[in-house]
């Protein structure tokens, strides 16, 4: 997308030409006898006068036609997605006023253009139908509507106390500041302000380096940095502090093109798509990642190349006498080697993530420190100068909340919700009981408003203004993109009116201009002598910019830590969800339907087991368990998952929200927070003693994928080992050397490929919804899932090889490839599906009638039936209401009966054809990008000209990995279908020595 | 095998009283079985007109059972439609006099068999409004044409051949009996009969035209006894599916067919036998001929089964292997099973001939075989499809409620054509009975033929 297309909302500009939402009257008049005769006239007059025809609709332009609108082109907008707290820079690309698609901001440094899951999926966020269209005040029992004025009028009597507090989710930039402003204006101390994010790693990696260097800092990894990246517990790859920019990061330090690519070693219990991608995956019991972090830490220690000044190393060898842990002799042996390892090469440990939330986790940081201070990783990858400026979300804030929330009066819950967040244990209804009103300020409603005294609808974040900082320097700013589609307002705005109400006023209009008089103060500070206008303008255009700021490491102070001890037996763990995240994208049902990566289930919550476990209790899937632990019990069907500890008990979190929520979740899963239990203030959520009990029913999981081996099928996925890679790297590869009696193609000036690497994939899954989103495909609910009628042009193939205990996992994205004679083209009898100029097998979906010979004809199966017309606003027979603004205009909507499938996003194609034409020169390579290229946090996918010899996607068909799928083996002259797709997949390259077990 | 049996002693008036008996007095179980067919054929037309509407989706079909049933039934009947056609067309020619007594009731059945098959593609496709048309060659403004590639395509003009042929052999067939109908009925009966039979009168020049025109279309049918099936076939072996794609389909589709055909022909004469009092003419003998004919299909069948399995594991093709190694233990093992037993084991009786001479035994393995048959494509389609090249989009299917409502809607519409046939129409070929009569009546040259 071109820089110069992009606009701001500074000042003068207006954004939006969209309707304003309608506000309906409320007539309540009765009916009298006149207005009777009225509607009855009316009444007969139009059943008279059916059969009419529909009259036509005009598109009427513009008068003044806005600056920054032309109908049919689309306008973007940089700003910042607030899906978590990672603070993606993204691109909204809006037409006619209305954000029709979500793109990362290629300009945002650390994420260059990649946005996960959650972030495409906002926009079903923004336009959903279930959004509160006005404010709520609890009367009695019941919450009933009412306007802004009554909502003001209202509080300013109740706001003349100091007694008030804040709970929000951990946001970066200036918002933390603002609010604590507001509390101090109201006369309250600032301390009143507590933050949580169920993400705890951010807390429990500031609070150790509190502890160790006396500085709250959350340290950034540069993997290219490392060549030997070991992770215990870790899910930098999953949720981790910023996983796009960790994928991003991660990805290209494991580029083949470098000496030497960055290796993973894994250590976990559960499976994580971190411990997924990982070259070696060590499973260790649930609950001994501490151990396993102590004991490499004694074997690093042991060293003599170990790193570390001698002042630190005393500190860390009194810490490391204190606790002597006894692991299995395999286990220590593997970690002796890794200390080995590790001091030989660069490399960096991460220790930690929403898998081990245990009564350890926060010691577990401390001892994280030591290691990397020992294999040299602060001196290298680990970075605090440019650390992470991740919400400043402490653990004390939790505990702070216990202890002052009795003696509030009022207190606002902004943008989070601690009822469904918190695990029951927390009892977080029971605590504010005595606050006397709750303020629910929401963009979405949520558990927590059914406790609040007011329900203040606020602006999705496309609707808001803000600001985020990344890592130290690295600013990201938040515009609003389009006009607010409900009767919302901007939650500081709120704030700010009522301190004017109660005569407190704050000396800012609006929150826009408190961020304004901030953005100034910085840009004074940095003095580069630019008129402040220009910055502001070409700052909001930008979506980013960076600010000289460091952040200086200081010496190690002592530490100590506190190690429980765990008992062994099956131990639950409830990890954030990879889509879901806590349950915060579980009304937006394309999150929903692209399922668990690892698991395929969708619409659902399960219980993961090992599958010797499940043997040895006689367990099968979609058994429904019953699992107890000291808080409580919850049911749900089993999966057994190979690569699990026998002791692992896991049940994503995610789902499970109550009746009412979203009618999207209504009767999907279960929370299994219920089960958990609270520590010194914190949740526990992983680790945590459970037992199993057969409830003697079966519950059909959603899973899309049935079978997960591939057997002795060698030409679908292939894999190398790095030394075979080396010896033929400059071996040029012709997949199109394939023996062929039918006349060649003919040739014009493109011809689109893709290839997809498979070395780099992590199984995000952004990329099945980055295609939803640009492709309008429908979701279609569970029931049609477990049926094998999910939608999706591209899914995400999961096979697990080797031994169950200690699978490897490939993830391939599957889409249509694009074949050049392709099987499904000569059997459909109407000419509904045909090859184009340029290599894309075409549908014609006004000429299909629904034979489906060529999805039969398909090998790869990726061509999708409208089994039913997916009305954009039903999904499994419920009605969503759903916004239609929310599609994408560019691409038509299919009916029922009719066959689709992946086209290479086809009209990106057009644009950037027609855009080269404009301009008058070809296309350029990289100038077009499908959705699922651009979404890719991991820079797996790569589309461009097979027929430019220069492009990167022709340098990657020719690379010694590329392989077709179904393609037989070239090197003995076995061509497989012979289907010749334009999609080329690069082989899995197995960095690990030992054990590369050949594929193909 | 000619009706010149011992003590056949009937005079052309008896032939006539004997066989057009069902033109006059219908026994009761008629009206229940035309009763039970239509009320059949009701509930699947209502249940399709409901699956047009809403989509698909009412079937049990998915990702990547893209066919199922709607195309087992659609083989299946065409497979059934095609022992009329070798009866009447291939038995002329070859003279085989057995054929006289049931070539009529076959050809009926073939028409209405291939009715049924012809609405299969409609009601599985979805959008049959478009289909209709768009699958004919018709021109239009839009320069759309069929893709002559498509086996698909090939299948329409092969069903509509066929369908059209065997109409008018059956129906050119029937016209002196039809006369003979009108010269017995009174009022408008005869009025109705006088307008089929085209102003018939049974001279001798009508009768050369009647004759050389009959050898005519059968010449023509026998060719698409042979080419309907095969062209059938096709649509699965020109597909690259595993399971699908093989040469052996056409001869063994073909074999398949007239297996299936000839026991749906011993079934359906066994009760229209017993309603209309016709064991007289159906006689014991004839049913047996029928019965050989089932004997030696099955076992051809049975031969293109084994061979189907050798060449899977002789191509060295895993994917080949895996499907056919699932066909025998895998998740649709049961159906192939019942296959087995149904086609190949159960009709092995059928070499004694007590078996074939008791009739109910003989008539429960023809029904078996038909279910067998079913079953066969139904293992076709299904087993091929659920798990293919890429296991990740391997899956699962089961027949929805819908589906199987619309399957008995067919045989709804089946029956109650064939019934409406043996109510109005001479059940047995009147004149090609006379012609065969013994000599008192004809002359002594009698026995000759047509």
């Amino acid at each position: 997308m071109p820089q110069n297309q992009r606009y701001s909302l500074a000042d003068d500009v207006c954004a939006d030409v969209a309707a304003s939402p309608e506000t309906e009257k409320n007539t309540k008049a009765a009916l009298g006898r006149r207005d009777f005769l009225k509607y009855f006239s009316a009444g007969v007059a139009l059943a008279s006068s059916s059969c009419v025809r529909r009259p036509a609709e005009h598109a009427i332009p513009y008068v003044d036609q806005p600056v920054d609108q032309v109908p049919g082109v689309a306008t973007y907008y940089a700003t910042t997605c607030s899906g978590c707290a990672s603070g993606c820079g993204i691109n909204v690309k809006t037409r006619a006023g209305r954000p029709v698609k979500i793109e990362g901001n290629p300009d945002h440094r650390s994420t260059g253009g990649a946005l996960c899951p959650l972030g495409q999926a906002a926009l079903q966020g923004l336009y959903h139908p279930e959004r509160r269209p006005q404010p709520l005040v609890r009367r009695g029992d019941q919450l009933g509507e009412v306007s802004w004025d009554d909502v003001y009028l209202h509080l300013s009597s109740r706001l003349n106390t100091n007694k008030v507090g804040i709970f929000t989710g951990g946001t970066t930039g200036h918002r933390a500041e603002f609010l604590q402003e507001f509390l101090q204006k109201l006369g309250a101390p600032r301390e009143n302000l507590y933050r949580y994010e169920p993400n705890l790693l951010y807390a429990h990696v500031a609070d150790a380096h509190q502890r160790a260097f006396g500085r709250y800092v959350i340290p950034r990894c540069d993997f290219t940095a490392a060549e030997l990246i070991v992770g215990i517990g870790s899910d930098f790859l999953d949720q981790g502090l910023a996983r796009v920019a960790y994928a991003k990061n991660f990805s290209a330090a494991r580029d083949l093109n470098r000496e030497h690519p960055a290796q993973l070693v894994q250590l976990e219990s559960t499976l994580s798509l971190t411990g997924a991608r990982a070259d070696e995956r060590i499973v260790i019991a649930p609950g001994t990642e501490i151990d396993v972090a102590l004991a490499l830490a004694q074997a690093l220690y042991r060293q003599p190349q170990a790193q570390g000044g001698v002042a630190e190393r005393q500190k860390i060898a009194a810490l490391l006498q204190q606790h002597q842990v006894a692991l299995a002799p395999d286990l220590q042996q593997h970690i002796a080697t890794l200390a080995v390892q590790l001091v030989q090469k660069p490399s960096v440990v991460l220790c930690g993530g929403s898998h081990t939330f245990d009564a350890n986790a926060a010691a577990l940081q401390q001892i994280a420190i030591a290691i990397n201070i020992l294999c040299g990783a602060y001196e290298n990858a680990l970075s605090v100068q440019r650390g992470w400026q991740i919400p400043p979300v402490g653990s004390d804030d939790l505990q702070r909340f216990s202890r002052d929330v009795a003696q509030l009066d009022v207190l606002f819950v902004i943008d989070s919700d601690p009822l469904f967040t918190l695990p029951a244990a927390f009892g977080w209804a029971e605590k504010i009981k005595n606050v006397k009103h709750v303020i629910s300020m929401q963009a979405f409603p949520v558990a927590t408003d059914s406790l609040a005294t007011h329900v203040l609808p606020v602006h999705h974040f496309l609707e808001a203004w803000g600001d985020a900082q990344t890592h130290a320097g690295q600013w990201t700013t938040q515009q609003p993109v389009v006009r607010p589609l409900t009767d919302s307002r901007q939650a500081e705005d709120v704030l700010l009116w009522l301190l004017a109400t109660v005569k407190k006023p704050l000396p800012y209009a609006d929150y826009r201009s408190y961020l304004r008089q901030r953005w100034q103060a910085w840009h004074d500070l940095q003095g580069d002598g630019k008129d402040f206008a220009k910055f502001y303008h070409t700052t909001l255009t930008r979506g980013t910019f960076t600010h000289q700021k460091q952040q200086a490491r200081r010496e190690l102070r002592a530490f100590e830590v506190k190690v429980q001890q765990v008992p062994a037996g099956l131990k639950l763990t409830a990890p954030l969800d990879n889509r879901l995240h806590d349950g915060r994208g579980a009304h937006l049902p394309v999150l929903q339907e692209v399922g668990d990566s690892l698991t395929t289930i969708a619409w659902d919550t399960w219980v993961a087991l090992s599958i010797k476990t499940a043997a040895r209790l006689g367990l099968r899937r979609n058994d429904v368990l019953q699992l107890k632990t000291a808080s409580g019990v919850l049911r749900a069907a089993l999966f057994p998952l190979p690569g699990l500890h026998d002791d692992a008990v896991v049940v994503p979190r995610g789902n499970g929200h109550r009746h009412g929520f979203s009618k999207v979740t209504d009767g999907i899963g279960v929370d299994p927070l219920v089960v958990c239990a609270v520590a010194e203030g914190l949740p526990l959520t992983a680790a945590l003693p459970v037992t199993l009990t057969r409830t003697g029913k079966t519950y059909r999981l959603a899973a899309m994928q049935k079978e997960n081996k591939l057997g002795d099928r060698g030409d679908i996925v292939k894999s190398l080992s790095l030394a075979q890679l080396r010896q033929h790297q400059n071996k040029v590869r012709d997949l199109d050397a394939v023996p062929d009696l039918y006349p060649k193609l003919e040739e014009g000036e493109h011809r689109w490929g893709l290839s997809v690497d498979l070395h780099k994939c992590i199984g995000c899954s952004a990329c099945m919804v980055a295609c939803a989103q640009e492709n309008n495909v429908p979701q279609v609910g569970r029931s049609q899932v477990a049926m094998g009628r999910e939608m999706h042009w591209i899914r995400l193939d999961r096979y697990f090889s080797g031994d169950a205990d200690k699978p490897r996992v490939t993830m391939q994205p599957m889409m249509c490839q694009q074949c050049n004679h392709a099987p499904c083209e000569a059997v459909c009898p109407v000419y509904a599906t045909t090859h184009d100029a340029e290599g894309i097998n075409a549908m014609t979906y006004n000429r299909c009638v629904g034979t489906r010979y060529c999805a039969n004809a398909c090998p790869y199966k990726v061509r999708r039936f409208n089994w039913w017309t997916h009305k954009w606003n039903v999904i499994d027979a419920k009605d969503y209401n759903r916004n239609p603004r929310a599609l994408n205009p560019d691409v038509t909507v299919r009916t029922r009966g009719v066959m689709e499938k992946c086209n290479f996003c086809y009209q990106r194609i057009r644009d950037g054809k027609h855009q080269a034409k404009m301009a008058g020169r070809a296309v350029q390579d990289g100038e077009i990008k499908t959705a699922c290229q651009e979404t890719c946090p991991a820079d797996a996918i790569t589309f461009g000209n097979l027929l430019d010899a220069g492009s990167k996607i022709t340098q990657q068909r020719r690379d010694y990995r590329a392989y077709l799928a179904l393609g037989g083996y070239p090197d003995i002259k076995e061509y497989g279908l012979k289907t010749l797709p334009n999609v080329s997949y690069l082989a899995e390259v197995t960095l690990q020595e030992e054990g590369s077990d050949e594929h193909g | 095998m000619s009706t010149a049996e011992a003590g056949w002693k009937r005079t052309i008036s008896d032939v006539n009283d004997g066989i057009l008996v069902n033109t006059r007095r219908p026994h009761p179980a008629f009206y229940v079985a035309l009763f039970l067919a239509a009320a059949c054929l009701v509930l699947g037309a209502v249940l399709w007109v409901v699956q047009i509407t809403l989509g698909m989706g009412m079937a049990g079909l998915n990702s990547p059972v893209y066919w199922g049933v709607y195309i087992t039934n659609f083989v299946f009947w065409v497979g059934i439609g095609h022992a009329g056609t070798l009866i009447s067309a291939i038995l002329f020619l070859f003279r085989a006099k057995w054929r006289n007594s049931v070539n009529r009731s076959a050809e009926a059945m073939t028409i209405f068999a291939v009715m049924s098959a012809g609405l299969f593609p409609l009601i599985h496709v979805g959008r049959v409004w478009l289909a209709a048309y768009w699958m004919l060659p018709l021109p239009n403004t839009n320069n759309l044409w069929i893709n002559f590639r498509s086996p698909l395509i090939w299948d329409v003009f092969a069903i509509s051949t066929y369908l059209i042929v065997s109409l008018l052999f059956w129906y050119m067939g029937m016209v002196p009996d039809l006369a003979s109908l009108r010269d017995r009925c009174r009022g408008f009966k005869r009025l109705v009969y006088g307008v089929m039979s085209f102003g018939w009168r049974g001279t001798a020049r009508q009768w050369h035209h009647y004759e050389t025109g009959y050898a005519f279309l059968a010449a023509l049918a026998t060719p698409l006894v042979l080419s309907v099936h095969s062209v059938v076939s096709w649509d699965f072996a020109m597909s690259i599916q595993p399971g699908w794609h093989t040469t052996i389909f056409p001869p063994y589709f073909v074999a398949g067919a007239i297996l299936s055909g000839c026991a749906m022909v011993y079934t359906l004469l066994v009760p229209v036998r017993w309603m209309f009092n016709l064991q007289e003419f159906i006689r014991e003998s004839h049913l047996d001929a029928l019965l050989k004919l089932t004997l030696l299909t099955s076992t051809i069948v049975f031969y293109a089964y084994a061979v189907e399995f050798f060449i899977a594991w002789y191509s060295g093709n895993i994917y080949e292997q895996e499907i056919f190694a699932k066909r025998l233990s895998g998740p649709y093992a049961f159906y192939f099973w019942v296959m087995v037993f149904c086609n190949c084991l159960f009709p092995l009786a059928f070499w004694a001939r007590r078996a074939r001479a008791h009739v109910p035994t003989a008539f429960v393995i023809c029904l078996l075989v038909n279910v067998g048959m079913w079953f066969e494509r139904y293992n076709i389609i299904v087993s091929s499809l659920v798990e293919d090249f890429v296991p990740g989009s391997w899956g699962h299917y089961e027949p929805s409620w819908t589906e199987m409502i619309i399957t008995l809607g067919s045989f709804g519409w089946f029956f109650f054509w064939f019934l409406i046939f043996c109510r109005y129409f001479p059940i047995v070929s009147l004149s090609e009975l006379k012609l065969i009569m013994p000599p008192p009546l004809r002359g002594k040259s009698g026995g000759g033929s047509g």
